[in-house]
């Protein structure tokens, strides 16, 4: 696949068995560049699952994951991502013994950059996110919460058409999360990318996304915007259903 | 462009690793004597041995037991070039005739072995590459195990495991230093180069290098390849340095102690590298001479042969447990921290 | 050309010779991601516990001169206690070291033990005399089978059912199953990790001291690399079988066994000292179709 910019990212009827285990089983989801779509759902839902399809970490037992209308689905994740879909990790996932930039460079590389424009591109970044004092130091002696925004950085380093962050907020504290949401919210102008947002806190996802999908034992139970989520009662009963004191429900 | 301050800031590591050892060569090439003189020669070209080592293992996390492979045929091609005109014709009489009948002078003789290993770095790896991390270091005892069934029973062309003797001896302690800077310098350069940041990426976290559209296999392939002409380096230098060969030279053993340099120093990085073969040759000198005897106090006193290799085998355990990283523990001898920006690429 | 049914059982008693050794590997690779390269000093230990250290070509026997049972309880003492001292001294720190570093350390232990021995026992090669009435043919059905072939085939083929029926209807042996499976999910699920990894390395200590009788019976020899051969071929048995899986490590075992025979019978006489490189290749070749092994499981996958 060319490296060029792609306008739209699918899956289509994607259904995912591990064993006997449906973890997905026939969702449609459909991401443009430039919007911030919110992917959220109880714990087991498939939220992950479904980042693990997309990126090329999981083959589809069933459908297909579309590229600009090119079937990507027997890619492998590497060619997934020089195609421009970028992921983070739920876990950091950082190259732990190298530094910050050389963290993002390793994404620019594998774009396809040689090593000065790579590093280039990983200072501007770190630069834009505010981390640019930080970039000659070993990632394993940062703090949690800058692991996580080196872990979206790098992902960044890619200069995807698409960003799939998987729960990029776990674990930090409200002021830290909020700073990253306006961050995040800044990525489609910044990058020209659309985002794929997981998310557990539905206040926060609420005030980034423009669109939300729904996902409920691996089935899509609903799509649209905010405010339709918020009222859909179908939503509202499966997380109330799941834990009552899950600050989830703080809508 | 880069200033000059940049520039020394990211040769900073090399230099602090050559310049020592300039000096130790310096020294004992005025003032050691015989014994001592050729050790540090065995110290250098180790050290090409063992940094062309690391380059595939270092920077990948994958062990290998095969590169003693690529030194065997490097260092019998040098033979079959340069070695012993007169008795070639009857005691490797299977070499091809232009081979067989003549010698090639010594320094294209030299490069051709060298691409030779790396030739066969590259076949070996264009297979092994495709396996995951342990299943490609067992398979590379495999290559090892190959190499030697055939080498010690191919008797025509190899004398099979007789030793082939004679070949010239060339290696002074100056042209093992330079051989040493030069794999040094290789070293780093690749470990700064893209392809060095990519392989060391798949090294942390293989998941995450995909993810950032990274090639486990091509990187690992190029580096095993390099490291293969390296330690190709290593098996000219040793080979013309002992001025013999044999195929039990280059088999477990060896093997296990190139390994233990690399591991005792620290796998993690160049300069532990370097330092493990300083401290395990230093090791295994004083061992080796207290294995041959010394004379304390008027009686010849001595430890039974064999207490050198215990010694490094307790040794690389004892660092395995208690300094898993070893001794560099993964760094570079890099300046002080400061704010200048271009120093970020002294970090390798 | 050779008779069809001796090649046959030269096969199958070498198949299960290495059965015997990859499992034993397979067994600590389960439970510990160790790939162990001390299998080769166990065997050759348990060999030479059978003889009185001296520099001699033709040493006393030490166990060697007891009664077949108290021979056979020895040796296999001995290797078992030898194995588990490894476990306890050497493998135990490095528990949660990646599986390189546990590779290479095992490495060390090797040639720690192989100097050791040499040490002792001096590098010359030895010969022992024990269970020289196997050496004699037996007739069965019109064809002359060596005994010491006969019984290496019985032994290993009791070894491998009872080692089976222990894996599936014990306890212990179901806990080390689901370890070596999924380590990290047993653990969870309360398996105790001390107890299970010491048995399985009694277990490799328990197959190691069989094999060792068994090789010694077939050379009459002791050498320093005697058990080097068998954990090579056991190494590649596991890793074509499929790393972490025993069935699979059988499988190769015998698979690698039953090559090296054939290519031993049915090469030219001037091609067969190349045989060890030809069953090698042979295994990178399986490797290049089947990169993850002949039976895959969830071990050799990482999970994203």
């Amino acid at each position: 696949m060319s490296r060029s910019s792609k306008e739209r990212l699918e899956a289509r009827g994607v259904a995912v068995a591990f064993g006997g285990i449906r973890a997905l089983s026939g969702v449609d989801l459909s991401l443009k560049r430039g919007e911030i779509l919110g992917l959220i759902g109880p714990n087991g839902a498939g939220k992950t699952t479904m980042v693990n399809v997309l990126s090329g970490f999981q083959r589809p037992t069933s459908g297909a994951i579309r590229l600009d209308d090119i079937d990507v689905s027997r890619l492998s994740a590497r060619k997934i991502a020089q195609a421009g879909v970028a992921r983070s990790f739920q876990a950091a996932r950082l190259f732990r013994a190298m530094t910050v930039e050389q963290n993002l460079s390793v994404a620019a590389i594998g774009a396809g950059l040689a090593r000065r424009p790579a590093r280039e591109r990983a200072l501007g970044i770190l630069d834009w996110m505010g981390l640019a004092g930080k970039a000659d130091l070993r990632c394993d002696s940062l703090s949690y919460g800058d692991e996580r925004r080196v872990s979206i950085a790098r992902a960044l380093a890619l200069e995807p058409s698409f960003a799939l962050l998987d729960e990029p907020a776990s674990g930090m504290n409200d002021a830290e999360c909020e700073a990253l949401m306006e961050l995040i919210a800044r990525l489609p102008e910044r990058f020209g990318c659309g985002v794929l947002l997981i998310e557990h806190n539905m206040k926060v996802i609420m005030g980034v996304c423009e669109r939300i999908h729904v996902l409920d034992g691996g089935q899509s139970l609903a799509e649209g915007s905010p405010a339709d989520i918020q009222m859909n009662p179908v939503v509202r009963r499966a997380y109330l259903g799941e834990k009552a004191s899950d600050r989830t429900l703080a809508i | 462009m880069m200033k000059s301050d940049a520039v020394f800031h990211f040769w900073f590591p090399v230099l602090a690793i050559v310049v020592p050892l300039a000096v130790i060569v310096a020294l004992t090439d005025q003032f050691g004597g015989l014994s001592l003189q050729r050790t540090v020669i065995e110290m250098l070209i180790s050290i090409v041995i063992v940094v062309g080592l690391y380059i595939f293992v270092g920077n990948s996390g994958i062990i290998s037991f095969g590169h003693a492979t690529f030194m065997a045929i490097a260092a019998y091609a040098s033979a079959w070039q340069t070695c012993c005109e007169m008795l070639k014709p009857i005691t490797m009489s299977g070499l091809p005739p232009f081979l067989r009948d003549q010698s090639i002078p010594l320094l294209p003789s030299a490069l051709v072995s060298i691409l030779l290993a790396g030739g066969a770095a590259f076949l070996t790896g264009l297979v092994l590459m495709r396996l995951t991390g342990l299943a490609a270091s067992i398979s590379t005892l495999a290559v090892l195990f190959i190499l030697n069934v055939v080498y010690s029973n191919w008797d025509s062309v190899t004398m099979g495991s007789a030793s082939i003797v004679g070949l010239p001896t060339y290696v002074t302690a100056w042209l093992a230093f330079g051989c040493a800077l030069l794999a040094i310098v290789v070293a780093w350069l690749y470990q700064t180069s893209a392809f060095g940041l990519a392989i060391r990426a798949t090294r942390e976290d293989e998941v995450a290098a995909a993810a950032s559209g990274i090639s486990l296999y091509w990187s690992r392939l190029i580096a095993f390849t390099l490291s293969g002409f390296v330690v190709g380096l290593g098996g000219v230098l040793q080979a013309h340095f002992l001025g013999t060969v044999s195929i039990n030279n280059f088999f477990l053993s060896f093997t296990f102690l190139a390994l233990a340099m690399l591991i005792v120093g620290g796998m993690g990085s160049l300069a532990g590298a370097v330092a493990g073969v300083v401290v395990v040759t230093t090791i295994v000198d004083l061992f080796r001479r207290l294995e041959a005897g010394i004379s304390v106090g008027g009686g010849q006193w001595s430890i039974p042969a064999g207490t050198q290799e215990l010694i490094i085998a307790a040794f690389m355990l004892l660092i395995l447990i208690f300094r898993k990283n070893g001794i560099m523990a993964g760094r570079e001898i890099g300046l002080p921290q400061h704010t200048h920006r271009e120093k970020g690429l002294v970090h390798g | 050309m050779a008779n069809i049914v001796q090649v046959l059982v030269d096969a199958i008693a070498l198949g299960s010779l290495y059965a015997l050794v990859a499992l034993a590997i397979g067994l600590v690779f389960g439970v510990m991601r160790l790939i162990n390269f001390a299998q080769a000093d166990y065997i050759t230990i348990g060999a030479y516990a059978l003889v009185v250290p001296t520099a001699s070509v033709t040493p006393p026997l030490l166990l060697g001169a007891l009664p077949a049972a108290l021979m056979i309880g020895g040796v296999l003492l001995v290797v078992v206690v030898l194995a588990l001292a490894t476990e306890r001294v050497a493998f135990r720190p490095l528990r949660n070291s990646n599986p390189s570093t546990l590779l290479i350390s095992s490495f060390a232990v090797s040639y720690f033990l192989q100097n050791l021995v040499m040490l002792v026992h001096t590098g010359r090669p030895k010969s022992v005399g024990i269970g020289q009435g196997l050496a004699s043919a037996v007739e069965i059905a019109g064809v002359r089978i060596p005994g010491v072939q006969l019984l290496t085939m019985v032994v290993a083929a009791g070894l491998l059912v009872a080692l089976v029926l222990f894996l599936k209807k014990t306890p212990l042996g179901i806990q080390m199953r689901a370890a070596a499976e999924n380590f990290q999910m047993a653990r969870l699920l309360g398996m105790p990790a001390n107890r299970v990894i010491a048995l399985a390395f009694a277990i490799s200590g328990l197959l190691g001291g069989a094999v060792s009788l068994l090789l010694t019976i077939q050379t009459g020899t002791l050498d320093l690399r005697m058990g080097l051969m068998p954990v090579v071929y056991a190494f590649f048995a596991t890793v074509i079988g499929g790393m972490g899986s025993l069935p699979g490590a059988a499988l190769g075992g015998f698979l690698v066994g039953v090559a090296s025979v054939l290519l031993q019978t049915y090469l030219p006489p001037d091609l067969r000292p190349f045989r060890d490189a030809g069953v090698f290749t042979l295994v990178i070749l399986i490797l290049l179709v089947r990169p993850q092994g002949l039976i895959v499981t969830s071990a050799a996958k990482e999970r994203v």
